[in-house]
């Protein structure tokens, strides 16, 4: 009896969430997939077995064009995220002495994740604009003599702000990782006589690669399929793929289109995250 | 004691319905619903309004195919109007139920996109231009062609609305004015001409706020706009624009309230349509949203004589000279793919 209630009880504990991963993410994932099969045609769509949407997206130049601005972005939002969070989450982790600092610095990088997403990026509309913060200030330190419009509105404006809000996913995992580094280590690299930058180079930097490859693969992603930032503050450059989905599944009316799309997105991300995987166990200490 | 009160809450259960009944649900634009004119309404009819606001046409569709039957009236525009038919999302119209129904300018009566099968399934209920704009202190002498969209004296400064609307605008500068039949070459050139302008472009549009917010910022100083809409919030902020219809001409508008097919709520829906045809909400949409009105009665009556003349009630050779949006039906594919591609660009 209380085997059977045990039982039962195991099978509410793991039955629930597969269900629910079931329902809410493989079902979706499943119509989207079929969806991506379908044909357009006035004033919606029916059903079809089909490759000409996948098909479109390697022949229709606007996709594949949108889709390298995309990688560009977000490669690029990575790699600011990683130049600027690492030496955060390494003075964090090494030379930060007070714990109370140590919080408090840890909590100023994590704080902005309780604001609004859109809020954020609405910020920096005020700040780049060409009335904006960064114009009036560098025009009353002189370095400008008018307003420029070049901060705002372009591929620029949108990697400065993908990067700052998605900056706590790239010092998160790289603080957690750095942090687990025992400090004995780098004392026992002085000792045998190598200096602070080769100990970083192959001590410290190589310890941390399972959190670096974890912070690229969320700010990755996550820019990967962002559509508010080219809606805020992206120019007429600045389309990525989210807000091309987008376009397809409202104004097109082109679901199947739009699916195929949405596939194809998921595919890179699911590439990127086994990449990523991989990265993390190979730099991950060996266990015996 | 006990039985009375479970009587009287099911009781309070079962009116739940019957106050449901007198709520209708609208999808439409800003200011269609605007409680300047609706609070009235809404204390008179007994029918209770929610309104959901769409920012562009294109969100019809996709919100009625969701289902639920959440909607009871939408207004779209003329250009989509064929489509809510096709889509067999809206119902034809009893318009014997609709006071006023014709005291609507017979032009508006006429489109095409309102009807079929001899039933009509829109009511028209307001228009407009989509006319151009500028910031008259950017200008010495006052633009008066599309080219000025496409000049290197405002690159930087110039937006264009995020629609399929900019192909006719490019169409039109090169010189193609059947804009709702253009060929597939003409829609290739219009395609390029936008790539030529997009170096010059500042940001495209998507809601009206964010083109007054580009104004208001100093970011644009040319750019198309809903006549009469948002040149009067740039008013209101101390920002001079001023509209203009180009030498090429400029595109018109005209929305339709529907019903939604198969709504229970019938009768507050009619009592709704029979208030927008009126002077209360034919008037109110003129004030709020600075649109014209459909019905030429009633603005008439309730319109100052500036006002009346200022939204071209008078004037049928402006509304003549507007190229009255048409459904692209399955030519929309065309049009929007080539602006999709440039904005890929």
């Amino acid at each position: 009896m209380t085997l059977l209630r045990e039982r039962l009880g195991g099978a509410a504990v793991l039955g629930i969430p597969l269900i629910w991963i079931a329902v809410f993410m493989l079902l979706p994932y499943a119509i989207i997939a079929t969806y991506s099969f379908w044909i357009k045609q006035y004033p919606t769509f029916v059903p079809a077995f089909q490759f000409g949407n996948y098909l479109n997206l390697f022949t229709d130049p606007q996709y594949s064009k949108v889709l390298i601005r995309t990688l560009k972005v977000s490669l690029l939002v990575s790699f600011f995220a990683f130049l600027l969070g690492y030496p955060f989450a390494y003075f964090l982790a090494f030379r930060c002495r007070s714990q109370a600092l140590r919080t408090w610095l840890y909590m100023a990088v994590i704080a902005p994740l309780w604001v609004s997403y859109l809020l954020r990026a609405y910020v920096w509309k005020t700040i780049l604009g060409t009335e904006g913060i960064l114009n009036s200030f560098l025009m009353s330190v002189g370095i400008l003599s008018e307003p420029s419009d070049i901060f705002l509105y372009n591929q620029f404006a949108m990697v400065v702000t993908l990067t700052y809000i998605f900056i706590p996913f790239m010092v998160m995992p790289v603080y957690t990782s750095l942090e687990k580094i025992p400090r004995n280590l780098v004392e026992a690299s002085a000792d045998l006589g190598m200096r602070p930058i080769p100990t970083f180079l192959r001590i410290t930097l190589p310890l941390s690669m399972p959190g670096v490859a974890a912070g690229f693969t969320m700010t990755f992603c996550l820019t990967f399929g962002d559509f508010v930032a080219p809606f805020l503050v992206g120019g007429p450059d600045g389309n990525l793929v989210a807000s091309v989905i987008v376009t397809q599944f409202g104004t097109a009316l082109n679901w199947p289109m739009g699916s195929a799309l949405a596939i194809f997105v998921l595919v890179i991300v699911l590439a990127v995250l086994s990449l990523s995987d991989r990265v993390e166990r190979a730099f991950s200490p060996k266990e015996a | 004691m006990k039985l009375r009160l479970t009587m009287s809450a099911i009781l309070a259960l079962a009116a739940a319905p019957a106050v449901a009944e007198g709520t209708i649900n609208v999808l439409t634009w800003e200011g269609y619903a605007d409680s300047s004119f609706i609070d009235k309404f809404v204390e008179e009819s007994g029918c209770e309004v929610n309104a959901t606001y769409v920012g562009s046409n294109d969100d019809f569709a996709p919100k009625l195919m969701a289902g639920g039957g959440v909607y009871d009236l939408i207004a779209p525009s003329i250009d989509t109007t064929q489509l809510m038919i096709d889509l067999g999302q809206v119902e034809p119209l009893d318009t014997a139920a609709i006071e006023g129904w014709n005291d609507i300018y017979p032009k508006f009566l006429a489109l095409d996109g309102i009807q079929q099968d001899g039933k009509y399934y829109g009511m028209p209920y307001s228009w407009g231009a989509i006319a151009f704009m500028y910031r008259d202190d950017a200008f010495d002498t006052p633009p008066t062609s599309l080219a000025a969209l496409w000049s290197e004296a405002n690159s930087g400064k110039i937006s264009l609305w995020d629609d399929k609307s900019s192909i006719y605008v490019a169409a039109r500068l090169n010189g193609d004015m059947d804009i709702y039949n253009l060929s597939d070459a003409q829609i290739e050139a219009a395609k390029q001409k936008l790539i030529e302008q997009k170096p010059l472009v500042r940001k495209y549009w998507s809601t009206a706020g964010e083109l007054v917010d580009l104004y208001k910022a100093g970011e644009v100083v040319i750019s198309n706009t809903w006549a009469g809409y948002q040149s009067s919030l740039l008013a209101d902020e101390g920002i001079k624009v001023t509209e203009f219809i180009p030498e090429e001409g400029a595109e018109g508008w005209m929305d339709a309230w529907m019903v939604v097919k198969g709504t229970p709520n019938k009768e507050c829906a009619y009592k709704f349509l029979n208030m927008q045809l009126s002077e209360q909400g034919q008037c109110g949409v003129a004030n709020v949203n600075g649109y014209s009105a459909t019905n030429g009665v009633a603005a008439k009556s309730c319109m100052t004589p500036e006002q009346y003349a200022a939204l071209h009630q008078d004037d049928p050779d402006y509304l003549d000279s507007l190229l009255i949006w048409q459904p692209l039906g399955e030519r929309f594919e065309a049009y929007l793919n080539a602006w999709n591609a440039v904005k890929a660009q």
